[in-house]
C-alpha cells in the first residue's frame, strides 16, 4: 500500500512542482479514507508566509495541531517547542526545569548552536508521532510532513544520522534512534519526491530519488504531478506535427507539452526503482484541488485493493 | 542599437541573480553569461545551485577548488571567441573552509577550527552559511582582474530576497554575544551565571563530549567574527556600487508581479542597490501572433486522422490562448514596473526545457536582441491563414 498503512510521509521535491499542493492532497486524500491526519511543515524562523497556510487561507499555522477539516489537523513543526519538550523531559527537578526553559540565554543557544535548530524541529516531530488520544489510539495516524523547498531537501531524512554523529552521548542519542527507527523502518515511514512531466524536473526527481537511496529514509516513490491528458492517437499526432510545419498555431505548445510529458513519464519510470503515479493537470484552479483529492483517492484505493 | 538587457551585459561588472526556486534561475544565469561572453567579456558565472545539469551542459565539473574555464569544444560550439567564459559551481564547504583557513587568528586555529567535530559535519547546514559564502566568493573574483563581467547566481530561497539579508542581517550563529557566552570563564557575574546555567543543562541533556565540542566551535569560530562582520559592511557598499545590478528572475506560474513589487521594494528603496529589471522565464508571450486552428483551413485531400486530430486539438487551442494572453498581459505589466530605464524581458518557453548548449545560445540571442520579443516593434511572426 502506497500512503494510507505508514505512520509518516515525508513530501519532497524541488520549488515549483506544486509539493505543497500535493502534499495537502494527501492529507485529504488520507482523512477521506478514514485516518487521523496532521500536515505539517517545517516552521519559518524568519517569518516569511506559510505555504500550507497560504493554500488553506491562514497566514501561519500553530505548532500545536489545529483541526481543519473531519480527520485533518495542520501545524508546523517549530525548533523551540522541540528544544522546550526535550529539556522537560529529562532535566531533573522543577526548579533547573524553570531555570532553563525560562532563561534567554538558554534559548538563544540551542537557536545559534549548528544543528540544535534541526534538532528542535525533530524532537518536535518525535513528540507529535508519540502523542496517544485517552483511549490509547494513536491521535495522529499519519503525518504528512511538506519538506521545506530549497536548500537542505535531504536534510531531514539525513538528519538523525548527522545529529547522531555529532551528538554521541546524552538522552537525546535515545530520542534520536527512537524517531530513526519510525523513519527509516519502511513499514512506517517513506519519502514521496513530487516532481512535474518536464525534462529538467524529471531530471531532478532522478537525481533527488538517488540522493534519498543514500540516505537511510525508505523512498515512497514519485508523483508526477500536472501530467496532462492525452486525447490524440499516433496517426493523429503525426498528421498535426506535419500540418503545424511553417504555421504559427495555438495549440502547437499543448501538442509538444503532452509528447514532452510521455518521454519524461517512460524516462523517470526507466530510472527510478519504485512507483510512478501521475497526479491530473487541470486547467482550472478551482477545479484542482479536488481533482487531485480524487486521483489521490483512486491511487490509494487501488493500491488497497491490490494488497 | 543596443538592447536594454545587452547593455547591462557589455557595461556592468557584476550582475546578480535573484529569484525563487523552480523559476529557471540558473539557466538564466548560464544564458546572460553566454551571451555576454558571446559578445566578447571574458565572463564569470557562480552559481552554488548544486545540480549537476548545468554543470553538464557546460562541460565543467563540479565544485572544483577554482572556476574552470569552458572546453574549447564548448566555447566553439556556443560561439565565444574572443570572448571568454568560465564556470564556478561553488561547494559552500569548500568556501567555508577556505574562510577559514584565511581570516583564523593563526594557522593552529584554523587547523583545530577544521577538525571540529560540529564544524565538519555542519558547516552546510549552518543558516546563512550559503548565502555568505556565495558572497565572499563573489568579492574575491571582482577584487582580481580575470574577469570583465562576474554574475552571480544566488541560492534559491522560499522568498527570492533572503540571500540580500545575508550581507546585512548576521546569521544568528554569527552574534557576538552567543560567542561571548561560551567562552567559560570571561564576563561579569550575570553571564557567568548564564554560562554555569547553560553548561548544566548541556551536560544533562546532550552530554559532557558535545558540551566541549560546541564550547570549543564558538571559541574557534568567535575568533573569525571580527573580520565577518568588517567584511560584511564591506559587501553592502560593495553591492551598492554602480557597476553591480540586480536581476529578478521569475517566471509566470510564481506569482511575478508580486514578487516584483516586493523585490523593487527591497533593492531600491530598502537596500538602496541598483535594480537592472525583471527577466520573464518559460513565457508563451512571444506566441501571442499565433492563429486559431481552423478546419475549413484544411486542403480537401487532408487526412481522416488531421480531421479528427484538429477536433482534439480545438479545446487544447482555446485554453492555450488564454494562457498565452494570460502571460502577454502579465509581461506589459512587469515592462510598466520596471519603469523607463529598466528592463523586463521575456524569455520563451522552450520544449526540452532548455538543457543543452544550443537552448542556451538560443536564450543568450533572446537577451541580446535589440528588443523583447513579442513587443510592438518586433516584426510579427508569420501568422496562418
Amino acid at each position: 500500500m502506497y500512503f494510507l498503512d505508514r505512520r509518516i510521509l515525508l513530501i519532497t521535491g524541488k520549488g515549483g512542482v506544486g509539493k505543497t499542493t500535493v502534499a495537502l492532497a494527501i492529507a485529504r486524500a488520507a482523512a477521506r479514507r478514514g485516518r487521523r491526519v496532521l500536515l505539517a511543515e517545517v516552521g519559518d524562523t524568519d517569518g516569511n508566509p506559510s505555504p500550507i497556510g497560504r493554500l488553506i487561507g491562514r497566514a501561519q499555522l500553530s505548532h500545536e495541531p489545529q483541526p481543519l477539516e473531519e480527520r485533518l489537523s495542520v501545524c508546523h513543526l517549530w525548533a523551540r517547542s522541540g528544544h522546550e519538550l526535550f529539556l522537560r523531559s529529562v532535566l531533573p527537578g522543577a526548579p533547573l526545569i524553570k531555570a532553563a526553559v525560562r532563561s534567554r540565554a538558554v534559548e538563544r543557544f540551542l537557536t545559534a548552536a549548528p544543528s540544535f535548530h534541526e534538532m528542535g524541529v525533530f524532537y518536535h516531530l518525535l513528540t507529535l508521532l508519540r502523542a496517544k488520544r485517552s483511549d490509547g489510539a494513536r491521535r495522529h495516524e499519519l503525518i504528512v510532513l511538506d519538506m521545506p523547498a530549497t536548500g537542505h531537501t535531504l536534510a531531514l531524512t539525513g538528519l538523525p544520522d548527522i545529529l547522531l554523529r555529532l551528538i554521541p552521548g546524552g538522552p537525546i542519542v535515545e530520542a534520536l534512534r527512537e524517531g530513526q527507527a519510525i523513519l527509516n523502518d519502511p513499514k512506517q515511514g517513506a519519502a514521496w519526491v513530487v516532481a512535474l512531466p518536464e525534462q529538467l524536473p524529471v531530471t531532478e526527481a532522478i537525481e533527488l530519488v538517488a540522493g534519498l537511496g543514500e540516505t537511510s529514509m525508505p523512498t515512497g516513490g514519485v508523483l508526477l504531478n500536472r501530467m496532462p491528458t492525452d486525447p490524440f492517437t499516433a496517426d493523429e499526432r503525426a498528421a498535426l506535427d506535419a500540418w503545424f510545419e511553417g504555421r504559427a498555431l495555438f495549440g502547437e505548445h499543448g501538442l509538444r507539452r503532452i509528447e514532452a510529458a510521455r518521454t519524461a513519464h517512460a524516462r523517470l519510470e526507466d530510472a527510478v526503482d519504485a512507483p510512478v503515479l501521475t497526479l491530473p493537470d487541470t486547467p482550472d484552479p478551482a477545479a484542482a484541488s479536488s481533482a487531485l483529492v480524487d486521483a489521490l483517492d483512486r491511487h490509494m484505493r487501488g493500491s488497497e485493493e491490490a494488497s | 542599437m543596443t538592447g536594454r538587457v545587452a547593455r547591462e551585459l557589455l557595461e556592468r561588472r557584476v550582475l546578480v541573480c535573484c529569484g525563487a526556486g523552480g523559476v529557471g534561475k540558473t539557466t538564466v544565469s548560464a544564458a546572460l553569461a553566454l551571451a555576454a561572453a558571446r559578445a566578447g567579456r571574458r565572463v564569470l558565472v557562480v552559481t552554488v545551485d548544486p545540480s549537476k545539469r548545468l554543470a553538464e551542459t557546460l562541460g565543467v565539473e563540479r565544485n572544483p577548488p577554482e572556476p574552470v574555464a569552458l572546453p574549447a569544444d564548448r566555447l566553439a560550439a556556443a560561439g565565444i571567441a574572443p570572448g571568454h567564459l568560465a564556470a564556478w559551481m561553488l561547494d559552500p564547504q569548500l568556501v567555508s573552509d577556505k574562510v577559514v583557513g584565511a581570516f583564523s587568528r593563526d594557522p593552529e586555529r584554523a587547523r583545530e577550527l577544521l577538525q571540529n567535530r560540529i564544524y565538519k559535519n555542519v558547516t552546510a547546514m549552518i543558516a546563512g552559511m550559503q548565502e555568505y559564502t556565495a558572497v565572499e566568493a563573489l568579492h574575491d573574483f571582482v577584487r582580481d582582474d580575470t574577469y570583465d563581467l562576474v554574475i552571480l547566481d544566488t541560492p534559491p530561497s522560499r522568498d527570492a530576497l533572503r540571500f540580500l539579508d545575508a550581507p546585512d542581517r548576521a546569521a544568528a550563529f554569527l552574534d557576538r554575544r552567543i560567542f561571548n557566552l561560551f567562552v567559560p570563564g570571561e564576563g561579569g557575574m550575570i553571564r557567568r551565571a548564564a554560562t554555569k546555567l547553560i553548561e548544566r543543562v548541556m551536560d544533562i541533556a546532550f552530554g559532557e563530549q558535545t558540551r566541549r565540542d560546541l564550547q570549543q566551535f564558538f571559541d574557534l569560530f568567535g575568533s573569525l567574527l571580527d573580520h565577518l562582520n568588517h567584511n560584511q559592511a564591506e559587501m553592502q557598499a560593495f553591492f551598492r556600487r554602480p557597476e553591480v545590478g540586480f536581476v529578478l528572475v521569475t517566471s509566470p506560474a510564481r506569482g511575478a508581479l508580486a514578487e516584483a513589487e516586493f523585490f523593487a521594494r527591497k533593492t531600491r528603496d530598502a537596500l538602496r542597490m541598483h535594480l537592472c529589471g525583471y527577466v520573464l522565464n518559460q513565457s508563451l508571450a512571444a506566441r501571442a501572433s499565433a492563429a486559431m486552428p481552423d478546419a475549413a483551413a484544411l486542403p480537401d485531400d487532408a487526412p481522416a486522422a488531421l480531421h479528427s486530430g484538429l477536433d482534439k486539438l480545438i479545446p487544447l487551442a482555446a485554453a492555450e490562448k488564454a494562457l498565452v494572453d494570460e502571460h502577454a498581459a502579465l509581461a506589459a505589466d512587469l515592462a510598466g514596473r520596471a519603469g523607463p530605464d529598466g528592463f523586463a524581458w521575456v524569455l520563451p518557453a522552450l520544449g526540452g526545457g532548455a538543457s543543452t548548449l544550443a537552448d542556451l545560445v538560443t536564450l543568450a540571442d533572446v537577451l541580446m536582441a535589440e528588443t523583447p520579443p513579442g513587443s510592438p516593434s518586433d516584426p510579427p511572426t508569420k501568422a496562418d491563414s
